[in-house]
């Protein structure tokens, strides 16, 4: 190979990794993200058994049940519509009766969605983020000035 | 006290911008008077800096509830230590940390600098200053933290209790050591565009400041990966957050800025690539500094309705990468292209090292901004996580971390990939017989967790091969080669210790992800539970008082063969009534390299508790490897190499060697 | 004034830190050149220590040395071309106007901002500092954070408790008030009126809503004293909001009947009677009792309520002293204390007893003489 062959075939490594490292990034992007749905957006949008989503909203109240050892019951709720949780694992902290959670996992075959991770993460206003907003679009929650 | 560190604040934002000017005109100019303002100037600001830090932390300290920053964030029943530690625990107090960093690494160009010269000096001193000016403003406008209350509050509102940890005393100060020092790489940078030449001094003062910067981020990133870990009680060392992506995003640019000043300093090539890598490092870092500070992580329409802050920032990220990427197209035509050298060499290596490290910086760049790009142009929220990144990010790693070994031993110039392969072998062949035992020893070893072994195994004795390939191991007597070992630059030390440190990080992860394990179960005092080989009795809840808190205490005991107990650990549940807010404290014991982690849930009403265990394998090494990385960068500051005197007369001349005409 | 003695002083240094290199001797710099000459050395000497070490082969060395040395080479055509002097041009007047600016704007950029935007008659306010001023000074929540601040160090002592319950209850600050009443009843044990002011602070809490746990308080409190007025008060309030308006009438109607004619309860009964007539469900947040509705709720203190609290304060003092005797500043505190609260007698008996710690030949009890005569007291009559 001459030098400028040689060069050029470098140059066209590169750009082949860089492509393929590009397609998968976007590939990814397609298959991994998970899309956010508060519970009356459910109606809408089909989401599929074993697609994997963020369900967000408020603990219903009354609705936290304890079963067996560590599995927990409870709905989410957007205060028009609820769906049903289970989880099993240790809850945060900030888990608490009509507070804002966010759940991530799968809708199984019987429509109760099993969770693996439950978040209460907040910001000051004690309120998930999407919660937050999805709970405003939806003119439930205004943002109140306490100080 | 208080006010004089808010009129000291005032003051070096003055000095700041007389830094910014007066020098770049000098430089200009070509007026020595106006180049040499900016040393004092540069000191002058930073003492003035570290007096206004001062004058806040003292004011934490005394609980002084005057400054509305102390009231909202902290307590006068904290102890002392969070008081102090709570001064940067908060937006306004962290930005003036940011500062307070920024002029330090400032003066420090001033106060070692004499060995550059003066107009490089002038230049990258007024860089700094710009940045500082603007960094100085956005703290005056939007986040002042001496604003005063009057009357003033009898009590604070208390610091974040998931901040009222030794971590927070660590973390932040280690993590923007490393962000800022970057910023001396970027203003060297774009004072060489500016001067539209780049000296060989200028090649030899970005590598020891890319190392001093790479360093602290190292460690920052270690202790805030351990912080996650122990405190959120979650048992995870990485979440892919966006926060933590903001800290990674700038130690991988760094990394590969690392590597190729190594290129630019021995050859003179690759000059411009570097220079362009140093302004994208310190961009990153600016970046993770707007995402963490304006709140456009929390919602993309938080940062819309409260634009202050936010935008603010933008403007200056805007600003500064932008300008410096103009200045880069308008001037980088202009300077002189490096040496040549052939695919297979030192050089090669370390391209392919930063093809590999800054296509991965770009997918977590585009992991972490994708989110927020859908959310501001569609009514669709979507979370991208550790899914995304296990796909793009590990097929990007794995390659990298194989080739590894084989750049310090490749010659320069011209290497001979054979020969290196063949003083690879005997490490090959052990990591081979790691994966092997792996596989058939450890029971519920995936053929991955013994592929990731043997990754861990391949790096650490690669590095270790370099080493003894460059004593002459095999070729020389025992005592030569102890001589010839001690008699090795430190740098190659340190290459080596970074590259094992990158090694055990890889067996930690590999380790506790793999060979892991977990339980969640409902337990009632006295009732033991056996985890991997390990068995826990637990005894019970037991309330206490803290400072400014009250704990429910869960005790376990560890149950030695005998059936006696040989430890105890204990995880609780805290409550901070000033805030109203719960905390888990995880309880963690340390047995060997591994450690077990306990995490309390919920109490039943009949007296049991939700138990979450772990057995964690190794997992100690992820962040001892870490510590390895950082002391490897030491060991490379401590190289003489980096330490180019300034030119004096006496040494004018030099003896061009005869063999100087020679093709 | 210090203040703007030490802001001027700093605008000094600031400004000399200017100023100083301006005024400077103009110090001939070496040209770049120089400074890459230097570095091509110290590469020389490092491919050299290299070499010796065996590190590269000597084929390789010599290239590398050839390749340095041409650098050099080039660097000397380079300096030589763009005919680089070391003499330092005369200061233009763009270089002067540019320094005179530099040393005015340092003054003038920090004064005006400052001006702006501080607050230079604010003293610093540490808190151990406001804390350690006469009680008789302190504003009500001043004289909160020392009670809070004495209770934390002493968190056993119920009285301190009982103090501040009610306190906390007037300030609004209900799950404060709940847990200062848990306290108290747990270290002093039970009466009617912490019970009943535990049930008003459950509610509070509650918005105003007599919850199964207030509920719970209040019914204890007429145990301990069938006659007792808030608790009646707001067991019939619970009815109501239960629905049962009738039988809260009732209830009301009962308490009227027995209650003294100059009860301060009578007014908030009748407005509560009247409300449960009304459709709407009455609540307790519309008709407070009095111990709530008569106190502006977060900055005042009844009299009363301020002496006592400073009471306990100064009684703590007294029995820390008791214990630590050997505590002059604390002496003078109390004594001061007691004279101010008009309590000649115990200001003397503390004067006694400090100047027997110290005996009565001491320093320490001569300055306890001359500060109590100061004070128009003396020690013994």
């Amino acid at each position: 190979m001459t030098r400028k062959q040689k060069r050029l075939s470098v140059i066209l490594g590169g750009l082949v990794f860089l492509g393929a490292a590009t397609g998968l990034t976007f590939y990814a992007l397609g298959q991994k993200a998970s899309y956010f749905y508060m519970p009356g957006d459910l109606a809408t949008a089909t989401v599929q058994p074993g697609q994997r989503i963020r369900l967000g909203g408020l603990v219903e109240k009354g609705t936290i049940q304890r079963g067996q050892g560590a599995t927990v019951a409870f709905s989410v709720t957007d205060t028009h519509k609820s769906v049903k949780v289970t989880y099993t694992g240790i809850l945060p902290d900030l888990f608490r009766e009509e507070q804002g959670v966010i759940t991530e996992g799968t809708f199984g075959a019987d429509g109760v969605f099993v969770a693996d991770s439950v978040l209460a993460k907040h910001d000051e206003r004690y309120m998930p983020k999407e919660v937050a907003d999805g709970l405003k679009a939806k003119g439930v929650w205004q943002e109140s000035k306490s100080e | 006290m208080v006010e004089t560190g808010h009129f000291a604040l005032v003051l070096a934002f003055a000095l700041s911008l007389v830094q910014t000017i007066v020098p770049l005109v000098g430089a200009r100019l070509d007026n020595q008077r106006l180049m040499a303002v900016g040393g004092p100037v540069a000191v002058t600001g930073f003492a003035l800096t570290a007096l206004s830090f001062a004058a806040l932390a003292s004011a934490y300290a005394t609980s002084d509830f005057s400054l509305a920053n102390v009231w909202e964030n902290s307590h006068s029943l904290q102890p002392m230590i969070y008081k102090i530690t709570g001064t940067w625990g908060n937006h306004e107090g962290s930005m003036l940390l940011w500062v307070l960093i920024l002029t330090f690494f400032g003066a420090l160009v001033a106060a070692f600098g004499s060995n550059l010269p003066a107009s490089l000096r002038a230049n990258v001193l007024a860089v700094q200053g710009a940045i500082g000016a603007a960094f100085f403003l956005f703290i005056l406008a939007t986040s002042n933290p001496f604003i005063r209350l009057n009357p003033a509050p009898i009590e604070g509102r208390d610091l974040n209790p998931i901040l009222q940890d030794l971590g927070l005393a660590i973390h932040p100060p280690l993590l923007y050591l490393g962000y800022v020092g970057f910023s001396i790489c970027f203003s060297f940078s774009v004072a060489a565009l500016i001067e539209g030449r780049i000296d060989a001094s200028w090649a030899r003062w970005v590598r020891p400041w890319t190392l001093v910067a790479w360093m602290f981020l190292t460690g920052g990133i270690a202790m805030g990966s351990y912080w996650a870990y122990y405190e959120l009680g979650w048992g995870g060392f990485w979440f892919w957050d966006p926060v933590e992506n903001a800290s990674f995003m700038p130690w991988l640019a760094g990394t590969a800025l690392l590597h190729s000043a190594i290129v630019m300093e021995k050859r003179s090539a690759l000059k411009i690539w570097t220079l362009l890598l140093a302004i994208l490092t310190f961009s990153l870092s600016l970046l993770g500094t707007f995402l963490v500070r304006s709140g456009v992580l929390t919602s993309v329409h938080a940062f819309a309705t409260d634009p202050t802050r936010g935008v603010f920032i933008l403007c200056i990220l805007t600003l500064f990468i932008g300008g410096s990427l103009a200045l880069f197209a308008l001037r980088a035509s202009r300077l002189t292209a490096g040496g040549l050298f052939h695919p297979i060499s030192r050089e090669g290596a370390l391209v392919l090292n930063n093809l590999f490290l800054t296509t991965a910086t770009a997918t977590v760049l585009v992991g972490t901004l994708y989110p927020l790009v859908v959310e501001a142009f569609s009514a669709d929220k979507i979370s991208v996580g550790a899914p995304f990144f296990n796909l793009t990010f590990a097929p990007l790693m794995v390659p990298l971390l194989v080739m590894v070994p084989f750049g310090p031993l490749l010659a320069w110039k011209r290497g001979d990939i054979l020969a290196v392969a063949q003083r690879l072998m005997a490490a090959f062949a052990a990591s081979l017989l790691a994966m092997l035992v792996t596989a058939l020893f450890i029971s519920g070893a995936t053929v991955l967790a013994a592929l990731g072994v043997g990754l861990a195994v391949w790096l650490v004795l690669g590095a270790l091969t370099d080493l003894a390939v460059k004593a002459g191991f095999g070729n020389v007597s025992v005592g030569i080669m102890a001589r010839r070992l001690a008699g090795l630059p430190r740098s190659v030390f340190g290459t080596a210790l970074a590259h094992m440190g990158l090694g055990l990080t890889v067996l930690g992860i590999v380790g506790t992800l793999c060979f892991g394990t977990e339980k969640i179960l409902s337990m009632h005092p006295g009732e033991t539970v056996e985890l991997s080989g390990h068995t826990l009795r637990f005894a019970g809840i037991y309330p206490a008082q803290g400072p400014n808190y009250s704990e429910d205490r869960g005790r376990f005991e560890l149950i030695g063969p005998a059936g006696n107990p040989v430890g105890e650990i204990s995880s609780a549940k805290r409550f901070y009534p000033v805030r109203q807010m719960t905390t888990t404290e995880s309880g963690i014991k340390t047995l060997g390299l591994s450690q077990l982690y306990i995490s309390l849930g919920d109490e039943g009403k009949d007296g049991s508790v939700v138990v979450r265990l772990w057995w964690k394998p190794l997992v100690t090494l992820i962040w001892g490897g870490g510590l390895m990385m950082m002391a490897g960068a030491a060991m490379s500051l401590m190289d003489r190499r980096l330490r180019v005197g300034a030119p004096s007369r006496r040494r004018k001349r030099i003896e061009v060697p005869a063999s100087a005409g020679m093709p | 004034m210090l203040f703007w003695v030490i802001a001027a002083m700093l605008t000094l240094g600031a400004s000399l830190a200017v100023l100083l290199p301006l005024a400077g001797g103009s110090r001939s710099a070496s040209p770049s050149g120089d400074h890459d000459l230097e570095v091509y050395r110290d590469q020389l000497s490092e491919l050299d220590r290299d070499a010796a070490r065996g590190l590269i082969k000597p084929a390789e060395a010599t290239e590398a040395r050839a390749e340095i040395a041409r650098r050099i080479l080039r660097l000397d055509t380079a300096a030589s071309s763009s005919g680089l002097t070391l003499s330092t041009r005369p200061a233009s007047a763009m270089a002067r106007l540019v320094a005179t600016a530099a040393v005015l704007a340092v003054p003038l950029v920090s004064w005006g901002l400052y001006s702006q935007i501080g607050s230079p008659d604010l003293p610093s306010q540490p808190l151990a500092e406001r804390l350690a001023k006469n009680p008789a000074d302190s504003s009500v929540d001043e004289l909160v954070a020392r009670a809070e601040a004495h209770l934390a160090a002493n968190p056993s002592d119920g009285r301190g408790w009982d103090v501040l319950a009610p306190v906390y209850l007037r300030m609004q600050r209900f799950t404060d008030a709940a847990a200062a009443y848990r306290n108290a009843i747990r270290l002093d044990g039970d009466n009617a009126a912490r019970q009943a002011g535990l049930g008003e602070a459950i509610a509070g809490a509650a918005g105003g809503i007599v919850s199964a746990d207030a509920q719970d308080a209040f019914e204890a409190a007429l145990k301990l004293d069938p006659a007792n007025a808030k608790a009646r008060f707001y067991l019939a309030m619970a009815l109501a909001q239960e629905g049962r308006t009738k039988e809260a009438a009732a209830a009301w109607q009962a308490m009227l009947a027995t209650l003294p004619s100059d009860s301060a309860w009578r007014g908030a009964v009748e407005q509560a009677l009247a409300k449960s007539n009304a459709p709407e469900v009455a609540s307790a947040a519309d008709a407070k009792g009095p111990d709530a509705a008569d106190v502006d709720a977060a900055s005042s203190l009844s009299p009363q309520d301020r002496e006592a609290m400073i009471n306990t304060m100064v009684a703590g003092l007294d029995d820390k002293l008791r214990q630590n005797p050997r505590d002059p500043e604390g002496w003078m505190r109390l004594v001061r204390s007691y004279v101010v609260l008009g309590k000649t007698d115990q200001a003397r008996d503390a004067l006694g007893r400090a100047i027997a710690v110290f005996g009565a030949d001491s320093e320490e009890a001569k300055k306890f003489t001359a500060f109590a005569a100061s004070l128009g007291l003396t020690a013994t009559e």
